[in-house]
């Protein structure tokens, strides 16, 4: 299978700190890849160095065949992406942000039956700020898939979401995977990672500490939760244990 | 095109929606004709000029529309969108920098042409304006004053390291271009020195070109302002584009 992402020993620094240290991966399209670490590992600066919205120092990145910066117009017609934090225009409605969205592409989805299909169909006419936590990372997930994109990038797919949600998320996501689209996705929630990733790759300190399924993860570890391998193989293991 | 419009007609409601612009290049200019005309009335400019005051104020009237868009509303607007990551969040869509800029500035264009055609019908009616030049040479010098003061902005906001010191400069130049550029005040009814030091602004050129061919008078430098202010739009549209930056 064709690698749609390549990203070869990328390295970002912020000063001193090493925040992404010769970074490697690939990712097999029609795949869900996990980029998993805790806090500060350096998730959100590779997918940010990734898609070209932060400069690497150091390394090579091709999504699609295309260098996300060079090729930006061309790219994000076929790559969506929904960031951590979700930013939006102060008085903003949410059928005025997906229309807005939506206009940019050339093909784009339906963005009512999307929002209908994450259970936020009957927010539309509700202003984006008044929308719960959930509600609006459910929205911004939406966003994400506007594109009909052959690539999305969801950094913490899930938080904020209740358990019923982070279900339907799932679903939804292991449907469109079925047809064929790739997700690049960071996630705290091992029990959904198990679900949906394919490979996962975890991070620690900027350095990648384990690459493979999770299957390999939990007989690296001899573990038998996944949750158990994660911990300690991101160096997180619960004292005491 | 369809996705300019599209994007257009959402950033107007939201501007729209916030009032600010609507205060202050809608209404203001209004309330500054009204009380320019129960002040003057249809008196004459001066003794011995056939024009009244109100006629030669007019150019000055529909610039304050271009100094609220051009020097608060479009500057804010584009170092606002760069802090809060609105345009970081466009930056992972295939539009361009450049069409995102050119609406948020047809927004203001948009503004400054409400503004003109409230006040000038609203002066024909209760104040007997009429124009005594051409009304092309009239809207004109109107475009030309509106563009370069928007490009101003437009550069402002693009070049600003946040908010807080787009708002700083913005704010510098907005109340001396207000109040001293002959706006609000008529530049006539200011000291010959000061009269001199606002004759730098390129909006001043403006408004005196403004009212130079709204009242037909003979226009003796017309070269000076054109090339102050089409100077001005090429300079600040190049460096807004330049150093355009997403974050």
């Amino acid at each position: 299978m064709e690698n749609v992402i390549k990203v070869d020993q990328l390295s970002k620094t912020y000063g001193n700190l090493l925040a992404v240290d010769h970074i490697s991966i690939s990712v097999k399209r029609g795949t869900v890849f996990g980029l998993l670490g805790a806090n500060g590992a350096g998730k959100s600066t590779t997918i940010e160095c990734i898609l070209g919205t932060k400069e690497a120092d150091q390394g090579q990145v091709s999504i699609l065949g295309y260098h996300p910066q060079k090729d930006r117009h061309t790219l994000f017609q076929k790559v969506g992406v929904q960031f951590q934090e979700s930013t939006y225009q102060p008085e903003i409605k949410v059928s005025e942000l997906c229309e807005e969205t939506a206009c940019l592409y050339k093909h784009p989805a339906d963005w009512r039956e999307l929002c209908n299909q994450f259970g936020i169909g009957n927010m539309i006419n509700k202003a984006v700020k008044s929308l719960s936590g959930g509600e609006r990372q459910r929205l911004f997930i939406v966003l994400a898939l506007i594109p009909n994109p052959e690539i999305v990038f969801l950094d913490e797919l899930t938080t904020g979401l209740d358990a019923k949600a982070r279900r339907d998320v799932w679903r939804i996501l292991s449907d469109l995977k079925e047809k064929g689209l790739t997700i690049f996705l960071t996630s705290h929630f091992m029990d959904e990672v198990e679900a949906l990733c394919d490979e996962i790759c975890i991070l620690q300190k900027g350095k990648i500490v384990f690459y493979g399924t999770v299957e390999q993860a939990k007989a690296v570890c001899g573990c038998e939760k996944f949750e158990d391998a994660y911990l300690k193989l991101s160096g997180e293991e619960v004292l005491g244990e | 095109m369809k996705s300019f419009a599209v994007l257009f007609k959402n950033e107007l409601k939201l501007n729209i929606r916030n009032m600010n612009m609507v205060i202050f290049a809608v209404i203001m200019p209004l309330i500054v004709l009204v009380i320019l005309g129960l002040l003057y009335g249809t008196k004459p400019a001066a003794d011995g000029v056939e024009y009244t005051f109100m006629e030669q104020s007019i150019g000055g009237l529909c610039t304050i529309s271009i100094c609220a868009g051009g020097l608060m509303g479009l500057p804010l607007l584009v170092s606002e969108y760069r802090e809060r990551k609105i345009l970081k969040r466009f930056r992972v869509t295939p539009v361009s920098p450049i069409k995102l800029l050119a609406v948020e500035f047809s927004i203001y264009v948009m503004y400054c042409l409400v503004s003109m055609i409230t006040l000038i019908p609203m002066a024909m009616i209760f104040w007997k304006v009429t124009i005594y030049g051409s009304w092309l040479a009239f809207l004109g010098s109107w475009l030309l004053t509106m563009i370069s003061t928007l490009s101003i902005g437009m550069m402002v906001g693009g070049i600003a390291k946040n908010t807080k010191s787009a708002s700083v400069i913005a704010s510098l130049l907005y109340f001396p271009m207000l109040i001293f550029s002959g706006t609000t005040i008529p530049l006539e009814v200011m000291p010959e020195t000061m009269q001199k030091i606002v004759n730098v602004f390129p909006i001043t050129l403006g408004i005196q070109l403004m009212k130079t061919t709204f009242l037909g008078l003979p226009v003796n430098h017309i070269y000076l302002p054109v090339i102050v202010m089409g100077t001005v739009t090429v300079l600040c549209t190049v460096i807004s584009i330049k150093y355009f930056k997403w974050e």
